[in-house]
Formats: structure tokens, C-alpha cells, sequence
């Protein structure tokens, strides 16, 4: 991950062994990904996980299912932030 | 529990006190010795009894249990029930996954199709159509398939219960293994909640509403997620 450059990250959470949320905090904490726009794109429709993930710097937050359309809306909105 | 009569022990205990100075007879010791063995047989056949009644209601609650173990079908329930029912669920995953495969295909050959000549390309939707609708009965397997692993649950579910019921036992708070406890604790510390059923999780525009509140200085709007919990 430190040896590439990304331009976006889209991920899910439930993932193992390591959980997208892991990913997010781990991707803010290298200086080389820490602005790099990352998309959650997950099951997990609790407050708390959309809370959590602001706070650990998710640009956007989609829920699934989600179609064509909103993926491409929310990384439009992204990149234009 | 009869009370032994300790009457005649105690006269002649009166009796050899008040001959205090004087020798003890041999006649005393042998009448002290008899009386008190006819005083305590009544006292240790009563014990006999409640130690006997006691040892054969819990030979009879261990009987129960022993029943109400074998009710219980574990052997049969671990060798042959979940393992049976974890079958079923690899087959719906297998189903599900080649059913999406093979639907995803079909979207992409036709989205793929030429589209000049306007008779052929019907022909092909057509038949792209066709095999979708087919790849679409996997509902009809993996739902019956997915009965039948609720159908074990439910007979876990009866079982176990009517154990608990039978040995009246209640629920001992933190009896997790140290695997599930620590499976739990992984699972609140990474907020793993998994899908929620319809009406409990957030739809997509409160999300955008909580995520766009006071973007600016990136806290988050407390207002907004009181609102959600209201």
C-alpha cells in the first residue's frame, strides 16, 4: 500500500482478516494515502458504523444494495469536494 | 425424623451422679451402655432412613437427567444435524454464486451484443433473457434448502429447551469460551453488525444527511444524530 498511489479507495467492511474500517484507519495514518478519497461501501447501516467511519475520515458512505447510479453519484461528489 | 428418648439415659446419669465419691459399679456401666445403645438405635435407625431417602432421590434425579440427556439427541445432533444443515448452506452459497455468475454474464454479453442489425440483436437479448430467467430458480432450490437448516434449528431449538425446562436450570451470564468471547469482543470493538433486517439500519439518505452535517470543520452535527435516533 506504501509503495502505490491511489487515487480512490473503495472498500467494504466486512472483510478479513482485516475489516474495511481497519483499512480506513490504517490508509489516514500513512502520510501518503491520508487524502486519498476513500468510499465505504458496506451492509452496515447502523448510525454508530456511519458515525465511526466519519470520524476516522471516509469521504462517503454508501449502503448496500446500491446500484450503478449512486456509486457513480458519490465518487462524482468526491472528487469534487 | 423421630427424636430418640433419652429419658432412661439421663435418670441414670442422675443416678451415677449422685453416687459421686462412691466406685462406679460394673452393673452401672453395663446398664449406661445398654440404655445408651437402645437410645441411639432409634435416633441412627431414623438417620438411616433420611440418608436412604435422600440417596434415592438423587438416584432418581440422576435417572431423569440421564433421560432427559438422551432426549436431548446431541450425539445426533452434532454428527449428523448441523453437519447436514452446514452442507445445505454451502450448497445455497455454491447456487447464489453460480446463479450471479451466470446472470452477470448474460447482462454482459448483451450489453456487449451488436446492435446493428436490430433482428439479430433481438434474437440474442431474447436468448440472454431466457437463461437469466432460468438462472433466476435458484431461488426456488436455495429457498427449500434454507428450510431445512431452519428445520434443524428448530429441532435444536425444542430439544435444548425442553432440557432446560426438565433439569430447571437458567442461563449463567459470561459462560462464552475463551474463542466466542473473543469473537464477541472483536465484533463490538469493529462494529461487525452484519446486514440488518428491513427497518432496523439507516437507509441511504439519512447517511448522506449524517455524513454532509457541518462538513466544514468535519464534526459531526449532534442534531442530525439525535434525529436519527428519535
Amino acid at each position: 500500500m506504501q509503495q502505490r498511489k491511489y487515487g480512490l479507495v473503495i472498500s467494504d467492511w466486512n472483510m478479513e482478516p482485516m475489516t474495511g474500517y481497519e483499512l480506513l484507519k490504517e490508509v489516514r495514518g500513512l502520510p501518503a494515502l491520508s487524502k486519498t478519497p476513500f468510499i465505504m461501501v458496506t451492509a452496515e447501516s447502523k448510525t454508530e458504523n456511519v458515525i465511526a467511519a466519519k470520524k476516522a475520515g471516509v469521504n462517503n458512505y454508501i449502503i448496500k444494495p446500491f446500484n450503478a447510479q449512486t456509486l457513480k453519484t458519490k465518487i462524482e461528489a468526491v472528487f469534487a469536494e | 425424623m423421630s427424636v430418640a428418648n433419652i429419658e432412661p439415659l439421663d435418670t441414670l446419669v442422675h443416678n451415677i451422679r449422685q453416687k459421686r465419691g462412691e466406685d462406679v459399679s460394673l452393673s452401672d456401666v453395663v446398664r449406661l451402655a445398654e440404655i445408651s445403645t437402645e437410645t441411639f438405635q432409634a435416633f441412627f435407625q431414623a438417620m438411616n432412613s433420611a440418608v436412604l431417602r435422600e440417596m434415592r432421590e438423587i438416584a432418581d434425579y440422576i435417572t431423569a437427567m440421564r433421560s432427559e440427556i438422551g432426549r436431548l439427541q446431541a450425539h445426533d445432533i452434532r454428527t449428523a444435524r448441523i453437519p447436514a444443515a452446514g452442507r445445505e448452506l454451502d450448497a445455497v452459497v455454491k447456487a447464489t454464486e453460480a446463479a450471479t455468475n451466470c446472470i452477470m454474464s448474460c447482462a454482459e454479453a448483451v450489453m456487449a451484443a451488436e446492435a446493428t442489425d436490430a433482428a439479430a440483436y433481438k434474437t440474442a437479448v431474447d436468448e440472454k433473457m431466457l437463461v437469466i430467467f432460468e438462472a433466476c430458480s435458484f431461488q426456488d432450490i436455495t429457498g427449500q434448502r434454507v428450510a431445512k437448516v431452519v428445520e434443524t434449528l428448530e429441532h435444536i431449538e425444542a430439544r435444548v429447551s425442553a432440557f432446560a425446562a426438565a433439569v430447571r436450570t437458567q442461563d449463567i451470564a459470561g459462560a462464552l469460551t475463551d474463542e466466542e468471547q473473543q469473537r464477541a469482543e472483536r465484533k463490538l470493538r469493529l462494529l461487525l453488525h452484519g446486514p440488518q433486517l428491513e427497518g432496523v439500519g439507516i437507509a441511504q439518505p439519512e447517511v448522506d444527511s449524517l455524513l454532509s452535517s457541518d462538513k466544514s470543520n468535519g464534526n459531526n452535527s449532534q442534531s442530525d444524530i439525535d434525529a436519527l435516533f428519535a
